[in-house]
């Protein structure tokens, strides 16, 4: 194999490690609340900026700021879900996801906006001293802050799946997700699990978006995109596994890497897009989805 | 113990329950009864806060469950059932009845309810960590029952428990019910089943578009030619 090939390889699964990383908490708030937020972008840039600043402001460490940025981000998560989304999943189940699509959209406008007044239009990423720094194999070059994303996609993965196998709230969240009237007549205050399950996620977008700030860039307009790679990660990965979701971001990643280097830059999404179609036309359920989910 | 007065329920401005008053004494067992379309599952529903009262009432040991969320119905004793498939089929058979004493008043003592659950219901206890999906209708029944009892019910309320259940299997479920009131928990029930169900209630309520059509003990109902002739024509 060419060297370009080997480096998109690592490149691929680097970046896939990222759309892992950004859809898990997109499938957790779908798995449970049934809504579709496709602010969850948004909320990625917001946590990219509050890794950034911290940073530049108070001269934090990204992987030292990344807990604040985590407890921060779930606070606001819990406003988003008290002011907004406690509406959504009001309703019926099969309206919530139009009904949360209406909102999150509004939500997109309003959060993009908002950066642009506040963080200005300009593309920023940290710089630190060991931004540059890379393990290379042979001559494959391993970013380490890249590396250092896809090291937090798995195990943010591994401990959400740890939460819902292992602790009672994990069950209660499973139940929840499974039926909530069955749930709430079992005693589990479904109000409560859909504020955290919904607060979990929105932190989660953040982590991501400290990552993207520190591999990546981040500018106010990159959250619709990052909500895209989510989506079709959640749908190729079929709701029930959480490493499953990350597993799909590299398959992802990986693909439209190659896909650049064997077929031409300009079609690294159509190429992602079709064998999307295809597995799918293959696997409803995505690969690893229960046939209920 | 719960006392249900007037009670009025509606989807929207289709009203489906239309001033239905029924009493539950304690340690006994009741029965409402109907056809299908009768208005029996919303009954329950709106008892339980999953669907908005209109009117009425609906005391449980002297103070109102209207309005009162589900979960803390169930921390106060008022535990049901719904109709088909009540446990979680992601969720193993164990996990189903941890989950089952989720509320802080069952939690305290949910190791030894397991033990009395798994001791009424041997089955479940062989399938532990079978995941609830792959049971079939009679142990999926077991562990809905099971999993409500993790919840130590005052009051067990159960929705058509015999649904898609072979006659044995229901003589079987019907023996445990009677088990549960000897256990000193009150029991409501809605069926179709007439004959069978009028065999353990000590008493029953028939309910016709949405109000009580008549009302008595099972050899009162079974005399009743009303309810002979409503249920013949079936």
């Amino acid at each position: 194999m060419s060297q370009l090939v080997l480096q998109s390889i690592v490149s691929g699964v680097l970046l896939g490690g990222m759309y892992g990383l950004v859809a898990l908490g997109l499938a957790l708030a779908f798995g449970v609340l049934k809504v579709l937020n496709v602010a969850h972008g948004e909320l990625l840039m917001l946590g990219g900026y509050a890794s950034f600043f911290a940073f530049t402001i108070w001269g934090l460490d990204p992987f030292v700021s990344l807990p604040l940025v985590f407890i921060v981000m779930f606070g606001f998560g819990v406003l988003l879900y008290l002011g907004l989304f406690r509406f959504v999943t009001r309703t019926e189940i099969h309206t919530r996801i139009k009904n949360s699509l209406l909102v999150s959209f509004g939500l997109v406008l309003v959060l993009q906006a908002l950066a642009v007044r506040f963080f200005t239009a300009d593309e920023r990423t940290i710089s630190t001293v060991y931004s540059l720094e890379a393990f290379t194999i042979g001559t494959v070059r391993i970013p380490m802050v890249r590396l250092a994303g896809l090291v937090v996609a798995i195990v943010a993965a591994l401990a959400l799946e740890w939460v819902l196998s292992r602790t009672r709230f994990g069950k209660a969240l499973r139940a929840t997700s499974e039926d909530w009237t069955r749930a709430a007549l079992t005693g589990i205050d479904v109000r409560r699990v859909y504020l955290v399950a919904f607060a979990i996620s929105a932190a989660l977008a953040a982590i991501a978006g400290s990552m993207v700030s520190l591999g990546y860039s981040v500018s106010p307009s990159i959250g619709l995109g990052w909500t895209l790679k989510a989506l079709i990660v959640v749908v190729l990965a079929g709701l029930g596994s959480m490493r499953g979701i990350v597993v799909a971001g590299v398959f992802l990643g990986l693909v439209e890497s190659l896909a650049s280097v064997w077929i031409g830059g300009q079609y690294r999404e159509v190429a992602a897009l079709v064998l999307f179609l295809i597995i799918l036309s293959f696997r409803p359920h995505g690969f690893f989805g229960r046939a209920h989910a | 113990m719960l006392e249900v007065e007037g009670l009025e329920v509606a989807y929207g401005d289709l009203q489906v329950v239309w001033g239905v008053s029924f009493e539950v004494p304690k340690d006994s067992i009741v029965a409402i009864l109907g056809p299908n379309g009768a208005g029996k599952t919303t009954t329950l529903l709106a008892l339980m806060g999953l669907l908005p009262v209109k009117a009425g009432s609906a005391d449980f040991k002297g103070e109102s469950l209207v309005g009162l969320p589900t979960h803390k119905m169930v921390d106060r004793g008022v535990v049901m059932i719904p109709e088909e498939r009540a446990a979680f089929s992601t969720l193993t058979v164990a996990e189903n009845l941890e989950l089952g004493a989720y509320t802080p008043r069952a939690r305290a003592g949910r190791g030894e309810t397991m033990e009395e659950v798994y001791q009424i219901f041997p089955r479940l206890a062989e399938r532990r960590k079978q995941s609830a999906g792959t049971l079939s209708g009679g142990e999926r029944q077991m562990l809905a029952i099971g999993k409500a009892l993790m919840a130590l019910p005052e009051l067990l309320i159960l929705d058509e428990p015999s649904l898609g259940l072979a006659p044995i299997i229901v003589e079987n479920i019907f023996g445990v019910i009677r088990d549960i009131r000897d256990r000193g928990v009150s029991v409501l029930m809605v069926e179709q089943h007439l004959e069978m169900t009028l065999e353990v209630a000590d008493y029953a309520y028939i309910l016709e578009m949405g109000s009580i059509a008549t009302q008595g003990t099972g050899p009162e109902l079974e005399a009743d030619a009303r309810v002979q002739e409503a249920y013949l024509s079936l």
